[in-house]
């Protein structure tokens, strides 16, 4: 489902030797929960772009779900994006003049088919599974961080994608928040949904079914949950 | 991206940053507003000075003139009836009318009605083909040549005066008497000393102009006279109708050598600017009458100008040029109406271009804007980008956006424009009265509002495709870690 083969990727001004990504290659089958760990700068977000289609300035190969990221055009890349994939980010990344209903139909705006979907009905729906159903209108400055979180995952799953990735998702949370997270994304892998999970936390490694760990560019170590 | 999501998101973007669109559109709205006045003010100009004054569909073709330094005197060709011909065959020409006038003193008498005294007068009058000015005549049929046979079965069919005759319409025979001649023939037609005849008036018409000039200038100089001397201002209305009598061969500079004065009666029956700006002017067939009687048989032949209508305003140029080429010269008229159109649209384009460069400088500032906007927003452009949004929708939402802001201050710009066009207008009603004072001073056509509206999004757009450009071509990857 997602293939990566030998990707490096080295960003502009950097030095000569360092490599962001230095040939890594990976693959995850659709239903998994995968945790990226590693330390800051390991890479792990650089690698999260790339398979997200968020960057495509690399060399090797990137495939999800059959396609070539590289050989797509912007605007398939972002139809791409729009209808596979949901992306949820460690600092919530709501917009904060739209209200919660708004930030979560916000992807409904941007598809290139729209397949009759109401998107009030929807986004409404997708709040209310996540618990926020008294918060539709509420805007992000009058909601708390795991509120704001549940917002986020509910703008991922607008469009119901087939994978999930997740930037350190309860990196602005506390403890008890970020469990209740946490056990969001299991239920959602639950579910049906794939969901890669970039994480330098071990509660949230612990949560996934495999883990992927990455040190300075490169994939180390691959293997099932941690202990 | 639809055009309904992208006039969501750009309304609501515009809104949460009001402040900032506020001061880039308040130079949008001076700039449009300036526009918008001054080429309302051109425009109105431009009507008053082309439509009233100067008439720019028309050449007036004189003789070709030579000017000495010390003196002006004509060398080439006469217009005559082969000339009118020639003149007609020019492309672009439509119509041709050609002007003739009296070779020979007159002097005018009348008015007690109208003044409340009687005014002797110069006069000076020039005839034209009825046809010219049918369009300007209220009842076109007033102005013609009452010497021409009337076809008629019963007296009810002839003007007055004339009797219907083996089918023609036939003068009266009258007493000619001093005193009494005003009486002794039917109607408005009058017994003439020399032919012992009723005679009907000899229709003329008189220029807008004159009395424009009248009301502008002489009325309003003797306004505050004594007694008798003050003279009243007049309208249309009021003067159609008014009659002269007229000594044809005789005034108060000298006589003509050829025939003995005679007296004529003329009527105002209506106005027009093809009318000879200070004077009357008459069906050209009188003139030619008494030109031949008063100055000779050449005199009856020859046209003083002869004025091509021009069947497009585009076409005058070539025209022009054809008339000039022939060996002709241009009437003064023509010459002015030219001269005007280039002043003023000299000064037109001049307003126009400092207007534009106001628009201009708000297009940098507003530039200025979507860059500090777009580096605010950055991590939120970074957001859009990954639910789904494509260059081409960051770049229209930036210029959407700008575009916004085009139109409403486009809009409001054009409204304070025509305010302030009202604002003058209002205090011009202050002002005293002079020639040509128009009700307005300003003409708004559709096309100034569309150019308004139209010019303040080019602008703004114009402004933003920079930064919606850098904006689109940001990386979100970059753009999630701001």
């Amino acid at each position: 489902m997602i293939s990566i083969t030998d990707v490096r990727k080295k960003y502009a001004g950097a030095a000569e030797g360092e490599e962001a990504l230095r040939g890594c290659s990976l693959e995850i089958e659709e239903g998994e929960f995968v945790a990226i760990v590693g330390t800051s700068g390991s890479g792990k977000t650089t690698l999260l772009n790339v398979i997200g289609g968020l960057d495509t300035t690399y060399s090797g190969r990137v495939e999800v779900f059959g396609r070539d990221l590289k050989a797509l055009s912007d605007r398939e890349l972002a139809a791409f994006r729009n209808r596979q994939i949901g992306f949820v980010f460690q600092h919530f990344s709501l917009l904060d003049h739209l209200t919660a209903l708004e930030n979560v139909a916000l992807p409904f705006h941007f598809a290139q088919d729209t397949d009759g979907i109401d998107p009030v009905a929807r986004a409404t729906e997708a709040l209310t599974d996540l618990g926020l159903g008294a918060k539709l209108h509420e805007r992000p400055g009058n909601l708390s961080g795991g509120q704001k979180q549940r917002v986020a995952i509910a703008r991922a799953l607008f469009f119901k994608p087939r994978l999930l990735l997740c930037d350190e998702p309860t990196g602005s949370l506390d403890t008890k928040t970020g469990e209740r997270i946490i056990q969001t994304f299991e239920q959602l892998n639950r579910d049906g949904y794939t969901v890669v999970i970039i994480t330098h936390e071990a509660r949230v490694s612990r949560a996934a079914k495999r883990l992927v760990q990455i040190e300075d560019g490169e994939i180390v170590q691959e293997g099932g949950a941690a202990p | 991206m639809k055009l309904n999501a992208i006039t969501r998101l750009v309304a609501q973007n515009v809104k949460r940053s009001k402040k900032s669109f506020l001061m880039s559109g308040f130079g949008i709205i001076v700039g449009i507003s300036t526009f918008v006045f001054f080429l309302g003010l051109g425009e109105g100009v431009r009507n008053v000075v082309l439509g009233e004054i100067f008439l720019v569909d028309q050449v007036e073709v004189v003789p070709k003139q030579f000017d000495t330094g010390f003196t002006v005197f004509s060398g080439g060709r006469t217009l005559d009836d082969t000339v009118v011909e020639e003149l007609g065959a020019i492309d672009g020409v439509e119509t041709v009318f050609p002007k003739m006038k009296f070779t020979f003193p007159t002097r005018g008498y009348g008015g007690k009605k109208l003044f409340g005294r009687q005014i002797w007068a110069e006069i000076i009058a020039d005839g034209l083909d009825p046809a010219l000015v049918a369009k300007d005549m209220d009842d076109p049929g007033v102005f013609r040549d009452w010497e021409t046979d009337v076809a008629c079965t019963e007296d009810t069919a002839c003007p007055a005066g004339r009797t219907c005759e083996s089918g023609q319409c036939t003068k009266m025979a009258c007493q000619y008497n001093e005193r009494t001649y005003l009486a002794d023939c039917p109607g408005e037609s009058y017994c003439a000393a020399d032919t012992r005849q009723c005679e009907m008036p000899i229709p003329v018409i008189a220029s807008n102009h004159l009395l424009e000039l009248y009301n502008g200038s002489l009325a309003t100089a003797l306004g505050g006279a004594k007694g008798g001397a003050k003279m009243p201002k007049l309208s249309k209305a009021t003067v159609i109708g008014f009659q002269l009598n007229l000594t044809l061969g005789k005034s108060f500079l000298g006589r003509a050598a050829k025939s003995r004065p005679l007296t004529r009666r003329v009527k105002l029956v209506g106005f027009s600017d093809k009318a000879i700006m200070v004077g009357m002017t008459m069906p050209l067939a009188y003139v030619r009458r008494f030109n031949e009687r008063f100055a000779g048989e050449e005199a009856a032949q020859t046209y003083h100008s002869i004025v091509l209508k021009v069947d497009d305003q585009t076409r005058v140029p070539e025209v022009v040029q054809a008339v000039k080429d022939a060996g002709f010269d241009l009437a003064d008229s023509t010459e002015n109406a030219e001269r005007a159109a280039n002043i003023i649209r000299t000064v037109e384009s001049v307003f126009a271009l400092i207007s534009l460069v106001i628009v201009g400088i708000a297009a940098v500032n507003i530039s200025q804007m979507f860059f500090m906007i777009i580096y605010q927003r950055k991590r939120e452009l970074g957001v859009l980008r990954a639910v789904g949004a494509s260059r081409n929708d960051v770049r229209f939402l930036i210029m959407g956006e700008a575009a916004l802001i085009g139109v409403v201050g486009g809009i409001l710009g054009a409204g304070v424009g025509y305010a302030g066009s009202r604002l003058i207008d209002y205090l011009a009603t202050h002002l005293p009265e002079f020639p040509y004072k128009p009700d307005s001073f300003f003409a708004f056509p559709t096309w100034i509002w569309v150019a308004g509206v139209g010019i303040g999004v080019l602008f703004c757009v114009v402004g933003a495709f920079f930064p919606a450009n850098t904006a689109a071509r940001q990386d979100p990857s970059v753009a999630l870690t701001q």
